[in-house]
């Protein structure tokens, strides 16, 4: 019906939420937002729907993180309202009551790894993965694709779903060598189970709309439109905006809306955007006209005049070819000799040091998988983070893919009960996606928890 | 038609006026101006004195001196009467019957959304001109493309003009600019500034609220003229009222400056009535089931709920603030139909009921035959469920216990859809997240015609306690009487800017204390507040103020506070003066 036409939003400022009073990811954020959508009457529009956000509850999360020791402990009454703003939308276009939507919403959550000891790069939660695991979960959802437009590298969707082969994650931010999180390079590709599943796209600093489309064309679009995935969502980072602070990009709000309409994501999901008064209102907005199909061209922001901002022709050029390369890999994907680049044997393993910027945390992993020939295989991670006054905390996590085969299962649950034995761990955790049961183990009290979740109705 | 529906209950002694000698108490009159009927009572204290529902004649004088002729008969002492209050139809009737005056729109909306967007009911002209959401000028007014416009406007007749700016409301300096310019040019012109009419965030809004309050000012004086006369004409000095449709009222002779914050005070002054009527801190629905539409409303505890955004009027979202009434188009009048073993009731009507003379069976049929209302002919009415059930093999007692259930299902549906569309009202805060919580009705209370046949099956599949409150059929205008005065002030402070507005008297100045704070900012306000209660001159009816929104945001630049937002609103004292009737049923008995 009518339906189909529209397109919903969750306006959740979080008007008394920060990480701390004069930290960028304040209250402050989406004010000046809220005052350009509600002045210019968009809300009104018959064609966009507004709804009020609900909560995530602990068990979606523990679908897709470990937090470490608790979930309890890792997120707040907003980062659940969030999260659950993501997922409500999500539910409204699987049932088809909205075409797409627009979770204008704080905290964000790309920089949200797998394991969660703390705070990193603004965010404690993946609002997108756990929306993309509840989507599979709920709705039977196969095939999801994630393009990230942040100017910061969106590297914790892309450590959730570095193994997953049914999740594409495309990411073009500012070259991480100039940039946190210092990663986000081409040669990050994804696992042997889900090589060329990752593409990374880093920009040199200063880079205009017109380098920002080249990639869009020439590498977003054309791997989505071979990827076919069922559900796209568009992790929607503004810092690339040519006033941000934080950022040295020069996109514009108008190349925003271009890319978003190209795109046609189902759902749009706020990240990053810190120059709250120059950008956001613009290209919020801008966004939100694209999403609804409504004309864009008149959103302008008022320091902006055609010409204003020119393209470095070399720095260009270097795109290009970088863009040519991975189209090129992307073409090739499935001629690619897995094993001769990661190795055979029963495990994969890699080491990775991630640095928690917000809370000082340094963490060492170590990432198991295993190599099952019928299946994704399951994942078990050593966790090591040092909080900086001695006594590391110890984390052993294992997690089982929506699709393992039976004898992965049933691994995992060993390798869960021999972790739960094993001294120096503090906290032992099982992941079980397959069928949505969640593990948690403190060593030191000798208490288990576990998640079974709501019972789904129907 | 005196509303015969209710002779049955009049017959019951209790539910006429007390025949009791007035006593000395002050007095209150409520009138309230329908389109059919105007309503009127005069209640001392708790207890209500006399009652009157007269025809509105196209002389409303007329109509208004029959009205308080039959409430204040000889012996009333007219000069203990403390206030009177009107509640009108009037404008919402011009604004839906596009009655108004002709008004040329000169907008200023720069960039954002396109402009074809943009609907308005009239010839409207865009002017280059832009301010932003912190009231900064963007683009600055070009009077040159005014003087085009104004040309424009001349040739075709035009003398009304509302000019409005997009972020008016943080900065009204090109609206004043576009005034100045225009009054220089066409002294003898009304111009209606946008930031005078609301304050409030919503650009297309505020251009149609301007509109209309431009367009119905002038008749809007006539009404105000003919209440005058009448109550100059019976003596009557006490202070005058009108009443907005969010429930509060203003004295009459200021209030041509919220002529349309007066649509829609109709449903306004039933549920303010039903409050009266009923006993305090109840979370009730108010169904109040006329010929065409039943009107809904809810009450929760004690108070009844706001529509969180303005009036929707002829298909214009408009900023006027209304109490949040949902009408159902479901009545006494509406149409019956069988459709193959079916019998449905469509939201629509033809004409009067059978039992009436009209052309098609209804539900007021349906209560006839039932003997729950009296009105009509009781074998027109037989006939008329005949017709419907007559083929399927149904008595007529069973068609009409369709019917009513058919209707009372529809209403109870609706009572309960108006439950989850609250629930569903945007948050912002966390803690308003948090706090949402499911709140379901304990009364369902009927008022209006087709109350007392369909209240008892609404109440029972909603699970509630049904009531139909002694005077319902002048609730309305009990509801006027009861109404207590009310006066908002919302101030905003930029400190960075060192600018201040009070949005509701449209003003904006420098900010000249160095040291502000958030107690300032509180102290600020309702300084304003008692500026404008002074202005009205209701010193002695307003002296409690309460905050309703306190709002502060730091303004942050680079790591460093440079400066703070503040948001803060404070009010006079909301809803009824006093509740009425609950001892009169025994003094009446």
């Amino acid at each position: 019906m009518m339906g189909l036409k529209k397109t919903g939003i969750v306006f959740f400022p979080a008007f008394d939420w920060a990480i701390s009073p004069t930290h960028p990811e304040r209250e402050e954020r989406l004010l000046y937002t809220r005052d350009q959508i509600f002045e210019e009457g968009v809300l009104d529009l018959p064609q966009i729907l507004e709804y009020p956000p609900r909560l995530a509850t602990m068990h979606d999360i523990s679908r897709v993180h470990f937090c470490v020791p608790r979930v309890q402990s890792r997120v707040t009454e907003a980062h659940l309202i969030a999260a659950g703003a993501t997922m409500l939308l999500g539910d409204r276009i699987i049932t088809g009551e909205i075409r797409n939507g627009f979770a204008l919403v704080r905290p964000p959550g790309h920089h949200a790894m797998r394991v969660v000891h703390g705070n990193r790069g603004f965010c404690n939660i993946n609002n997108e993965a756990i929306l993309v695991d509840y989507l599979r979960r709920r709705h039977g959802i196969k095939r999801v694709a994630i393009v990230d437009s942040d100017v910061h590298h969106g590297d914790g969707t892309q450590d959730i779903f570095y193994h997953d082969p049914d999740v594409l994650f495309i990411s073009f931010h500012q070259d991480g060598r100039t940039i946190y999180p210092g990663t986000g390079f081409p040669n990050e590709l994804g696992g042997p189970k889900a090589f060329a599943r990752t593409l990374n796209i880093p920009l040199p600093p200063g880079m205009t709309d017109e380098t920002f489309h080249y990639v869009v064309d020439n590498l977003v679009l054309p791997v989505l439109n071979d990827f076919q995935p069922d559900f796209v969502i568009n992790s929607a980072g503004q810092d690339n905006h040519y006033s941000d602070p934080l950022g040295s990009m020069r996109f514009t709000a108008q190349g925003y809306a271009d890319f978003t309409k190209k795109l046609n994501p189902h759902l749009a999901v706020l990240e990053g955007g810190y120059a709250i008064e120059s950008a956001l209102p613009y290209v919020n907005l801008a966004i939100l006209l694209a999403l609804a199909g409504e004309d864009y061209s008149n959103v302008r922001e008022p320091d902006y005049w055609p010409g204003r901002l020119q393209e470095n022709p070399e720095r260009s050029a270097k795109v290009r070819q970088m863009v040519d390369q991975l189209r090129e890999l992307w073409q090739k994907r499935n001629a690619v000799d897995v094993e001769k680049l990661f190795g055979g044997g029963r495990f994969y393993q890699r080491k990775k040091r991630i640095y928690y910027d917000t809370d000082y945390i340094d963490e060492e992993q170590v990432e198991k998988l295993r190599l099952c020939p019928s299946c994704p295989g399951y994942l078990i991670i050593d966790s090591r983070a040092d909080h900086g006054f001695g006594h590391p905390t110890r984390a052993y996590c294992v997690s089982v893919p929506f699709s393992a085969c039976a004898a992965c299962h049933q691994e995992a649950y060993d390798a869960y009960e021999e972790g739960k034995q094993m001294s120096g761990y503090h906290y032992v955790y099982l992941q079980d996606k397959a069928t949505d049961v969640y593990y948690s183990y403190d060593r030191e009290k000798r208490q288990e928890w576990i998640s079974e979740g709501p019972k789904m109705d129907g | 038609m005196e509303n015969s529906i209710f002779q049955k209950h009049d017959r019951k002694k209790r539910m006429g006026p007390v025949e009791l000698p007035l006593g000395v108490g002050v007095l209150y009159v409520g009138v309230d101006v329908g389109g059919t009927f105007t309503d009127a009572v005069l209640l001392e204290k708790g207890f209500v004195r006399a009652m009157a529902k007269v025809p509105t004649k196209e002389d409303l004088l007329s109509s208004l001196l029959e009205a308080f002729d039959r409430i204040i008969r000889q012996g009333v002492p007219v000069e203990l009467i403390k206030r009177v209050v009107f509640s009108t139809t009037m404008i919402t009737n011009l604004i839906v019957e596009k009655k108004y005056d002709r008004v040329g729109l000169l907008i200023m909306p720069g960039p954002g959304l396109s402009y074809k967007t943009y609907n308005f009911p009239t010839d409207t002209y865009i002017i280059p001109g832009a301010i932003d959401y912190r009231g900064r000028e963007i683009i600055p007014v070009d009077l040159s493309e005014v003087d085009k416009a104004l040309a424009l406007f001349a040739a075709k007749n035009y003398r009304k003009i509302a000019v409005v700016g997009k972020f008016s409301s943080r900065n009204n300096a090109h609206e004043v600019k576009v005034e100045r310019h225009l009054r220089g040019k066409f002294p003898d012109w009304h111009c209606e500034l946008g930031h005078k009419v609301s304050g409030q965030l919503n650009f297309p809004r505020r251009v149609v609220s301007t509109f209309l309050a431009c367009a119905t000012r002038e008749k809007y004086r006539g009404f105000i003229r003919s209440v005058q006369e009448a109550l100059a004409q019976r003596n009557i000095y006490a202070p005058v009222f009108i009443l907005k449709a969010d429930g509060g009222t203003l004295p009459l002779s200021y209030s041509p400056e919220a002529a349309i914050e007066t649509i829609f005070s109709g449903p306004a002054a039933s549920t303010l009535g039903v409050q009266a009527l009923t006993p305090e801190g109840e979370t009730s629905v108010v169904v109040d089931i006329g010929g065409t539409t039943t009107d809904l409303a809810l009450i929760l505890g004690g108070q009844p709920l706001l529509s969180s955004k303005g009036a929707r009027i002829n298909d214009y979202l408009t900023h006027v603030r209304t109490l949040a009434v949902k009408s159902v188009p479901m009545g006494g009048d509406s149409v019956c139909e069988r459709v193959g073993k079916e019998i449905i009731v469509y939201s629509e009507r033809m004409g009067e009921p059978y039992c009436l003379g009209g052309p098609m069976p209804t539900p007021t049929d349906a209560l006839r035959v039932l003997g729950l209302t009296m009105l009509g002919d009781e074998e027109r009415a037989r006939e008329a469920m005949n017709m419907l059930g007559g083929p399927l093999g149904l008595t007529n007692e069973e068609v009409a216990r369709r019917i009513v259930s058919f209707v009372c299902d529809f209403i109870a549906r609706e009572v309960m859809l108006m439950f989850t569309q609250w629930e569903q009202e945007p948050a912002y805060r966390v803690w308003e997240v948090l706090q949402k919580k499911k709140v379901r009705p304990s009364t369902v209370v009927g008022v209006g015609g087709g109350a007392a046949g369909f209240i008892t099956q609404i109440a029972a599949r909603l699970g509630c306690s049904p009531i139909i409150p002694p005077y319902a059929p002048v609730a309305n205008a009990i509801g006027a009487a009861v109404a207590r005065p009310t006066l908002q002030v919302s101030l905003r402070v930029d400190t960075e800017q060192a600018i201040y507005t009070i949005l509701e008297e449209g003003y904006q100045d420098q900010l000249k204390e160095s040291h502000f704070d958030e107690n300032k900012a509180v102290e600020l306000a309702k300084m304003w507040l008692f500026k404008r209660i002074a202005k009205y001159g209701l010193e002695k009816d307003l002296k409690e103020v309460e905050v309703t929104r306190r709002e502060v945001f730091n303004l942050v630049r680079n790591w460093v506070t440079v400066g703070r937002l503040y948001d803060v609103v404070v009010q006079s004292q909301r809803g009824i003066t006093h509740h009425v009737g609950f001892e009169v049923s025994n003094d009446g008995a």
